[in-house]
């Protein structure tokens, strides 16, 4: 099943409003953040350090609602923290729901069985499971042996019952290309909606510090990944923004197309970087100064992001720039991208367990730490 | 330690500011840090808690930092001239997480024979 002709028609009439209003900056997605806490500790989060006051807090919905009305964007993103830990997560859904947001409710899925009876399948509900590759692959990204098992349960459940699902998976260094493409098999077959992927961010307070991936190996790996499409693969992205990956195409960082709001206020600039909180979606429109970020602006910060949260807004701007982005992506959506020496270099690869001792990209032998 | 640019202060630091450029840099110290911080203010008061938020203007005056208490929600809103020292007295939760130490572990506990091996998030009773 692909995304609703709603969704996408949604998605278009709202951005074609903004450009007939001439407004410079808009959101397209808002990533909302009800709380901090999670039920996984993986090494390479940056989201989850804080106090234990701070992890407690959960967001009443009515704070929720408020973000959403303020910023008015049509998609709305709920990630964490885990938020299926929110005593009231589902009341957040049935308000967003009733507001006609498209909602992307990203879990880890280890709750998901036990909580779906708390929803209702709807068009504008979206399980968004990270996964973060084949079995071994995910459970050591997420430092828990079994949590691959657990989601693919429960996403083959959620499926079974009728709710839409999308997985979501980070791709730190020396992710295995045919690995990967191996886990673009296996969702498709458990019937999921479509694939988002994301290359990870050098997160400051990550305890992972070694094996974010730099912008030109970046591009080499995606490459791998997505040249020589399999017709079946189904992805939850925006085509031009999968060619910035694959270093087809340049894009600029629009870190106001996909806003953070959460238990601090709005997030500055990004939904990675954090630069201090705005008290109304207004304030940080206004009052950042945006032309510190992005990888033109020389902030170190933003030197190697690739984020989809700071460039797809990008690539869907070009979609809707003119008759050039409308047809660049018309394009995009059908090609399978023959590339020989992609599939040559994918089939010298050797498999490797971990992302450790991995295959490493346009890169020397590296140091194993095992 | 006094008047000394600590940009990643650990826990335990207790620091004052000598000058507008130490205050300056202390308080970016204390925005950077993952745990509660005690402000110590110019009038003798002490307020433990989260600093999430710091804006700095060209007077001190204008310029302020924002906090959460322990046990609340609501944000407490300070003037960088109120300031006269932080303590960083929280533990920092970011720190002694190395990617290396769970690689380290997760392969002993694999060669050790043992399944389920896993890293559990921090504890909030
Ligand atoms: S480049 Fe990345 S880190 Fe920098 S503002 Fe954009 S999304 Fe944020």
């Amino acid at each position: 099943m692909a995304i609703p002709i709603s969704q996408m028609w949604t998605v278009a009439a709202y951005v074609l409003k903004q450009k007939l209003k001439g407004r410079r900056r808009y959101p397209l997605v808002l990533m909302l953040e009800p709380l901090f806490r999670c039920n996984l500790a993986c090494a390479g989060c940056g989201k989850i350090q804080y106090p234990v006051h701070i992890l407690k807090q959960n967001m009443p919905p009515e704070e929720c609602f408020r973000a959403v009305d303020e910023c008015g964007a049509p998609i709305v993103s709920i990630p964490g923290g885990e938020p299926l830990l929110h005593p009231q997560i589902h009341e957040i859904v049935d308000g967003l729901i009733a507001r006609k947001k498209y909602i992307y409710l990203c879990t880890n899925a280890l709750l998901l069985k036990e909580k779906l009876h708390l929803f209702r399948p709807s068009k504008y509900l979206t399980f968004s499971v990270h996964l973060d590759g084949q079995k071994e692959h995910h459970d050591f990204s997420v430092c828990r042996e079994g949590g691959y098992e657990i989601a693919v349960e429960a996403i083959r459940e959620a499926v079974r019952r009728g709710f839409r699902v999308t997985t979501n998976t980070t791709l730190f260094d020396g992710a295995d290309p045919k690995s990967v493409r191996a886990f673009f098999d296996e969702m498709m077959d458990l019937g999921v909606e479509g694939m988002m992927l994301s290359p990870g961010y050098a997160y400051e307070k990550a305890p992972n510090q070694e094996l974010w991936l730099q912008r030109e190996r970046t591009k080499k790996l995606f490459r791998l990944i997505l040249s020589n499409r399999k017709k079946r693969w189904v992805f939850n992205l925006s085509p031009l923004f999968m060619e910035f990956l694959m270093g087809l195409r340049e894009l600029s960082c629009t870190p106001w197309g996909m806003p953070t709001y959460n238990l601090f206020g709005w997030q500055r600039p990004c939904y990675v970087q954090q630069d201090g909180y705005a008290e109304s979606f207004r304030e940080l429109l206004e009052e950042t100064e945006w032309e510190r970020y992005g990888p033109e602006s020389g902030n170190p910060k933003c030197a190697n992001c690739m984020m989809h949260s700071g460039f797809e807004a990008t690539a869907v701007n070009h979609t809707f720039s003119g008759w050039r982005g409308f047809l660049d992506t018309i394009r995009a959506t059908f090609s399978l991208y023959p590339d020989a020496q992609a599939a040559e270099d994918l089939e010298r690869m050797q498999p490797a367990p971990h992302p450790w001792e991995l295959v490493q990209i346009g890169a020397g032998p590296r140091e194993k730490t095992s | 330690m006094t008047g000394t640019v600590q940009r990643h202060a650990s826990q335990g630091v207790v620091w004052r500011a000598d000058n507008e450029a130490d205050l300056r840099e202390g308080i970016e110290a204390a925005f950077d840090y993952r745990g509660d911080v005690t402000l110590l203010l110019k009038d003798g008061t002490r307020v433990e808690g989260y600093l999430f938020d710091r804006r700095p203007r060209p007077s001190l005056e204008e310029s302020l930092v924002r906090l959460i208490p322990a046990g609340r929600t609501e944000k407490l809103v300070f003037r960088y001239a109120d300031i006269a020292g932080i303590e960083f007295s929280g533990r920092d939760m970011a720190a002694g997480r190395r990617w290396q130490d769970w690689v380290r572990r997760y392969a002993e506990k694999k060669a050790a024979g043992e399944t389920g091996i896993r890293l559990d998030p921090e504890r909030l009773d």
